[in-house]
């Protein structure tokens, strides 16, 4: 849990920089090209690219996430033969996390 | 009044019922008949794009804007809100533990409204789309149609008023005096907050809808530019009403999610305080975004980024559902039952569409993506992909309580990969539609850019797979409540455990005493 | 750890990405919004269904409209009937026309080529032919 926490945070700072890195790079470039006017549709699909990079990426961390919880607490996981904690309980969802000396 | 419950009743006996459990069933069956009227809609359409510049299927273009038309009304009006109100109503009255809806009569009256609505809007078969923006719905749209479209909207706005006032007095004043509103099961509030948002943004549309009607007999020019009037206040007033109610469709189907993963994860929900402060904050936030339908009105700078903050403010509520759902299935034994299965598509789905959602909040992409495919594939994720999951999969859940029989398991699991993978196909494609350029609302398109008949072909191809899962849905609920196997109403599915809400929906005042 | 750090956690990432969402499309916005101050005012009046032009020095054009590389120009934007939306996909032009008001868009192309237009806002009929094309010349003269 907390290596993932961690990849995930080192993955999002480094998502951040590097496009940013990216944008002031391009807007150096432009200054000195002297070029008149902005490039309004090369500005607006690198703000669309950068968007997309940011969503693919939390979108990787969160499906590769649900993939993993899918498989790896399905009942038929040999793994997961024991009970889990609450279902001695007459109802399992009605179950806290407290009592139970979590 | 309590109805003795004998097996199986004559169908008058449903129908004129005003018992909480009957009216919720008549709320179900016609929300599932209109779901497949709006889809064959849905199937005339992509089948219809399939084939530029020929016009196979629908011969000319003012019948194919009625299709298009009715089909999003059909689906937002008559489909998701009346399951939505179904299900609360079976469900609700039970989870606040009191014997029936405060108002059984105003329940059933509310019900009732929707076939007069649902019969207004489907004879009419206007062209004006759903939103009908002014000035074509005033001064253009061909009437009696766009007449009786009004009128049927106004119905149904009534009727939802109506049932959300029924269902804000049932949960906050008449639940039982021992159960705290914060113990309250998660559907219920959610079933709460989307009462008391529509009691706020209906009334905003029902009076724009007054006034376009006044507009439309040349009484005022509200929203008439040739009569003094500006079109952008029509849309200011149908957003405010419109984007919350995304969230009053959106939010039971979360709530329905809430009631399904921890019992098929057998574990307790991870935090019901996250899940009730999340749907308080979408309830509240979800009036701060109306104008991100509208940056290309030609709104100034400091509007649009009021409105980008008010977007991407109810981001982190969302996704504390989406955290609270796989906090919740983490360490359980889950048991990927039809409902199950369904539930954990729609989660993976409703990111998909959230993280679409937060680009289209951006102001600079609108340039890009608004008026394009790329909003049908972002609005339809969330509508099939969370919504109509989420439904599909609280209609598997109450399935066996509902009929007393049980579902073909292989069957519903047919449905599922079908369903999941044409929603992908169909969706995910539009949104590239969108960035080739296409606009929406279309009905031929040319055929000089190859990718856009591709692309359509491809969408079309998921569309009609999503058409048939739904084949199987139907034909399944129709032959297993009548031939299935008898379900052991205890524990239908074999994991343990009691279900206090859905078993005391099917035998209400006779079973257990609840929580 | 206690029961909702996690949660806690998860919840600042987000707010993290969505602040950066947030800043940067207001830089963006900021910038594409500048319109220049040499900008050639061209008129734009959409009606059911088709474009008509209307150039600083008076030429009128209808469906096809001819600019040249290199210059930057202003669209005003009208409506005759019923809400309209010109756009031009490939140069990421897009603003509504609304009846009764005046919208703004602009652009500099630095490409020739034959682009189309088309509208994106639904107007009845024959809104999915309300097409026309924009043609960029080499500036020559």
């Amino acid at each position: 849990m907390k290596t993932l926490i961690a990849i995930s945070i080192i993955t999002l700072v480094a998502l951040a920089l590097v496009s940013q890195l990216h944008f002031a790079h391009a807007q150096l470039a432009q200054q000195t090209s002297a070029k008149q006017y902005i490039n309004l549709r090369a500005e607006v699909w690198n703000e669309f690219f950068r968007m997309t990079t940011a969503a693919f990426t939390v979108g990787a961390i969160v499906s590769g996430t649900m993939i993993w919880l899918v498989w790896r607490f399905r009942e038929s996981n040999p793994k997961n033969k024991a009970p889990t904690k609450w279902e001695h309980l007459d109802d399992p969802t009605a179950g806290s996390y407290e009592e139970e000396g979590h | 009044m309590v109805l003795e419950l004998q097996k199986p009743r004559p169908v008058w006996q449903i129908m004129f019922s005003t018992h909480h459990t009957d009216v919720g069933y008549l709320y179900l069956v016609f929300g599932i008949v209109f779901l497949f009227m709006g889809g064959v809609l849905a199937m005339i359409i992509r089948t219809h794009l399939f084939f530029p510049g020929q016009g196979v299927l629908v011969s000319d273009s003012a019948t194919f804007n009625r299709i298009f038309t009715v089909h999003g009304l059909t689906m937002l009006f008559l489909f998701a809100l009346p399951v939505a109100n179904g299900i609360g109503n079976i469900l609700v009255p039970i989870m606040v533990r009191y014997k029936d809806m405060a108002y059984p009569k105003l329940n059933a009256i509310a019900f009732w409204m929707n076939p007069v609505g649902a019969a207004l809007l489907w004879l009419g078969f206007a062209d004006t789309t759903w939103v009908s923006y002014a000035p074509y719905s005033i001064i253009r749209a061909p009437g009696p149609a766009a007449d009786m479209f009004i009128f049927g909207m106004k119905i149904l706005g009534i009727s939802s008023i109506l049932s959300s006032i029924n269902f804000v007095v049932t949960i906050v004043k008449c639940k039982h005096p021992d159960l705290p509103l914060r113990r309250v099961p998660l559907f219920a509030w959610s079933m709460l907050t989307v009462s008391l948002m529509t009691i706020v943004a209906m009334p905003t549309y029902a009076a724009a809808l007054i006034m376009m009607l006044t507009d439309r007999l040349g009484l005022s020019g509200f929203f008439n530019p040739f009569a003094g009037g500006d079109p952008i206040a029509y849309l200011h007033l149908f957003w405010f009403t419109f984007h919350p109610e995304v969230y009053i469709f959106l939010l039971p189907a979360i709530g329905m999610m809430y009631e399904i993963i921890p019992r098929f994860s057998r574990k307790p929900l991870y935090s019901q305080a996250s899940g009730v402060f999340a749907f308080v904050m979408l309830g509240i936030i979800g009036f701060a975004s109306w104008g991100h339908h509208m940056y290309s009105t030609g709104m100034d700078f400091t509007t649009k980024v009021v409105f980008m903050i008010g977007t991407l403010a109810a981001v982190p509520a969302s996704g504390m559902h989406v955290f609270n759902f796989l906090a919740t299935m983490w360490g359980g034994r889950i048991r990927f039952a039809a409902p199950m299965k369904f539930a954990v598509g729609g989660i993976a789905l409703f990111f998909s569409a959230g993280a679409g959602g937060v680009l289209n909040s951006a102001m600079p992409l609108d340039f890009i993506s608004h008026g394009t495919y790329w909003v049908v594939g972002h609005m339809h994720l969330f509508l099939i992909g969370t919504i109509g999951f989420g439904f599909v999969a609280m209609i598997y859940y109450m399935f066996p309580y509902i009929t007393g029989r049980m579902y073909n398991e292989k069957l519903a699991s047919a449905h599922f990969v079908l369903m999941f993978w044409g929603t992908v196909q169909t969706f995910f494609t539009q949104h590239l539609l969108g960035l080739e350029g296409m606009p929406r609302r279309v009905y031929d398109y040319p055929t000089e850019f190859t990718s856009w008949t591709q692309l359509n072909q491809i969408s079309t191809i998921g569309a009609w797979m999503i058409g048939a899962s739904f084949a199987i849905f139907l034909a399944s609920l129709i032959y297993y409540s009548a031939k299935g196997k008898e379900a052991n109403m205890d524990d239908p599915w074999g994991i343990g455990g009691k279900y206090y809400y859905p078993v005391e929906a099917k035998n209400p005042h006779g079973g257990h005493s609840g929580y | 750890m206690g029961h909702d750090t996690a949660e806690w956690v998860f919840v600042a990432i987000v707010i993290a990405v969505l602040c950066y969402v947030g800043v940067d499309s207001w830089i963006v916005q900021k910038e594409v919004e500048a319109v220049p101050a040499d900008a050639e005012v061209i008129k734009v009046t959409g009606q059911q269904w088709f474009w008509s032009f209307e150039h600083a020095d008076g030429t009128k054009e209808i469906s096809t409209l001819h600019l040249k590389k290199d210059h930057a120009y202003l669209f005003e934007i009208y409506s005759k009937d019923v809400m309209h939306s010109f756009n031009i996909p490939d140069w990421v032009v897009f603003e509504d026309a609304v009846p009764g008001h005046t919208n703004h868009a602009w652009f500099a192309p630095n490409e020739v080529g034959t682009y189309p237009i088309q509208c994106r806002e639904y107007c009845g009929l024959l809104h999915y032919n309300m097409r026309g094309s924009l043609v960029v010349e080499d500036d020559k003269s």
